[in-house]
């Protein structure tokens, strides 16, 4: 159950780059997601608000994953995909789209956590259908 | 045809507001819902967002830095009536923060203009308004800029056919706030604090061009969002038809001997008050007076007030409770107010079609209500009375009375005028025996009993003895042996104290 949930949170990500991707291909698959997800959430809770849980994202993923710990120290007016892209692209693939996953994962789950699943799934639908070449994301809801 | 607009008169969602607005919203009205921090604005906007946007009146709610938008999702989505699935679909979240940072009204305009003409929604609302003038930062004129931001913001939305909100802070009704002239519609909400209980109030201000219902009109707020109590006697009125009384149909009481006291039984619609001292007797009464009803095929309310109403409960009454004959009004909510128990009450009585009614009792009542309301307790009363008795019920109400054996009295609190009948239980020493007597005060418009009656209880109930012929002095409570012919009088006879 856990896993498929995971599963479905990380479909944007797995969905955009084939398996075997090298980690620049991965960080741009990384850039275009967190794009998406910027443009559906800043009308609504304001870029401060989205750069907030980016930084609470990245400070909680940087424990399991130190490549991407003191990502989220400095004040930003935005989400920093650049630096992001920088530093995926320095990992090993494997690491890259480990991290990368766990990242969104943790961002869904705290948006989550503040908002409900019910409107964090209605809020990021969009992100999750354009990436997903399958069934539609609201399919694999239940 | 008529050559005039009739103005579409929307239903807000929110229980009670509409009969308090006068019939509902005017669609396309410009509106100010205003208080201080914490009353329910928010949630009052979000409530009627959700009830009226559909994807052919979608809604945009702009929020203006204040209250950040993440937190303000965090606690409506809490609620029954958010749905997450209209979100992006027939509700549009805006985020104004950055123009509004910006400190430049025109721009917030220009933005709230665009959004308008690409969305093209039936509803808009601004949250908060407090922010978008402490955002004003363009010198010195604020009062000035905020009049043109409200009227050219008001002017666009009406003639963009948009039922505009704005939701604002801090606003003192005193002040003579250039915001109030444009608004059509003006919705108050308030905390008014007394002692250490805290009732929230809403007033319709101002609603342009609609018979409102003038006053403070109490509400809560639960998980399904707000709920005002519009005045008791409306909602009487709104509530059920009275089963056409005949005027002279009586109802039993459950103990035969009383209802010949009383002149054949308790007349329909009629309001009785039973007073006595603690322990004398009177929920058993009312608890036969409402299991007489069950037994007859009627069915009936009871209302309780006190701190463990099923212990308290007798067993006939409790095994009615719980098989649905009579319904059981025990709100233990702190701070109610009359209305919001009028409220309760006939929609019991409308739900069971209850013809009888029973309160118990009216000093527990008196507890149950917000300090507030206190000081009008028998103005409370009244209209909890009027309502019932609209509702063609008929009412017993019991009221503890302080034994004073110097004075004769019905009731506390004066209320005695407001019943159409008084029963009144007394206790009295005979033979070092506390003894209790019952007699019948008043029957409005009915011939009845003068006679001052021995009644024991046992487990069956009430059984009313006879008058105790050979004694004196009942009232005061030590009743002497009255001296009669070839009887000796008692060595230990009461003395005459």
């Amino acid at each position: 159950m856990a896993s498929q949930e995971s599963d479905r949170i990380a479909a944007p990500l797995a969905n955009r780059v084939a398996t075997d991707a090298n980690a620049a291909q991965i960080a741009d698959a990384m850039v275009a997601t967190w794009r998406e997800i910027d443009a559906a959430l800043t009308p609504i809770i304001g870029s401060q608000g989205v750069v907030a849980l980016y930084k609470r994202s990245l400070y909680l993923t940087g424990t399991a994953h130190p490549w991407l710990a003191g990502m989220h120290e400095g004040a930003q007016a935005a989400i920093d995909l650049a630096a992001l892209k920088s530093i995926v692209a320095q990992q090993s693939s494997a690491d890259a789209a480990l991290g990368g996953n766990a990242l969104l994962q943790t961002f869904y789950q705290l948006l989550g956590s503040l908002v409900g699943p019910s409107l964090t799934e209605r809020l990021l639908r969009s992100v999750w259908a354009d990436s997903l070449s399958g069934p539609p994301a609201q399919d694999t809801t239940r | 045809m008529t050559t005039k607009v009739t103005i579409n008169r929307l239903a807000t969602g929110v229980p009670g507001l509409d009969e308090v607005l006068g019939g509902g919203l005017p669609e396309f009205s410009f509106n100010l819902i205003a208080g201080p921090p914490g009353c329910g604005k928010t949630t009052l906007a979000h409530q009627i967002m959700f009830a009226l946007a559909t994807p052919e009146r979608p809604a945009l709610y702009f929020t203006v830095l204040g209250e950040p938008p993440l937190k303000m999702l965090r606690y409506q989505q809490q609620f029954d009536f958010f749905d997450s699935e209209t979100i992006n679909r027939s509700i549009r979240f805006i985020n104004l923060s950055d123009e509004t940072q910006e400190g430049d009204l025109d721009k917030v305009l220009r933005r709230i203009g665009a959004e308008v003409e690409a969305q093209g929604p039936g509803l808009v609302f601004v949250d908060s308004f407090r922010s978008v003038v402490i955002a004003d930062r363009t010198e010195g004129h604020s009062h000035r800029n905020l009049q043109q931001f409200v009227q050219q913001l008001g002017m666009l939305m009406t003639s963009w056919q948009a039922t505009t909100f704005l939701i604002g802070e801090y606003f003192t009704e005193i002040d003579a706030n250039p915001v109030f002239t444009v608004a059509d519609g003006l919705i108050w909400l308030r905390q008014s604090v007394q002692r250490n209980s805290m009732v929230r109030k809403l007033e319709i201000m101002k609603m342009r061009g609609q018979p409102t219902l003038p006053g403070l009109h109490t509400f809560r707020i639960g998980s399904a969002g707000l709920e005002v109590f519009p005045p008791a006697g409306l909602a009487a009125a709104a509530g059920m038809q009275a089963s056409a009384p005949a005027a002279d149909a009586r109802l039993r009481t459950g103990v035969p001997s009383l209802d010949r006291m009383l002149g054949g039984g308790v007349p329909r619609g009629y309001s009785v008050l039973v007073a006595g001292p603690s322990g004398s007797g009177k929920s058993i009464l009312a608890a036969a007076f409402l299991a007489e009803g069950a037994r007859c095929g009627e069915t009936g309310v009871v209302a309780v007030f006190e701190q463990h109403p099923r212990r308290s409960r007798n067993r006939v009454l409790a095994g009615l409770i719980d098989s649905g004959r009579i319904g059981l009004v025990d709100s233990r909510a702190p701070d109610l107010s009359i209305d919001e128990i009028v409220l309760l009450l006939m929609s019991e009585i409308s739900r069971l079609k209850a013809s009888r009614v029973v309160i118990d009792s009216l000093s527990g009542f008196e507890l149950a209500l917000a300090p507030t309301f206190r000081e009008d307790f028998r103005e409370s009363l009244s209209r909890l009375v009027t309502a019932l008795a609209a509702a063609g019920v008929t009412v017993m109400m019991t009221s503890e009375l302080e034994d004073r054996y110097t004075d004769l009295r019905f009731s506390p609190y004066g209320t005695a005028f407001l019943t159409d009948a008084i029963i009144v239980q007394r206790y009295i020493e005979v033979d070092s025996r506390l003894l209790r007597v019952m007699a019948v005060v008043k029957v409005r418009a009915s011939a009845h009993s003068d006679e001052l009656r021995v009644f024991s209880i046992d487990d069956d109930g009430i059984h009313v003895g006879e008058r105790l012929t050979d004694q004196e002095g009942l009232l005061g409570g030590r009743p002497t042996r009255k001296p009669a012919a070839g009887r000796p009088r008692p060595a230990a006879g009461a003395d005459d104290g």
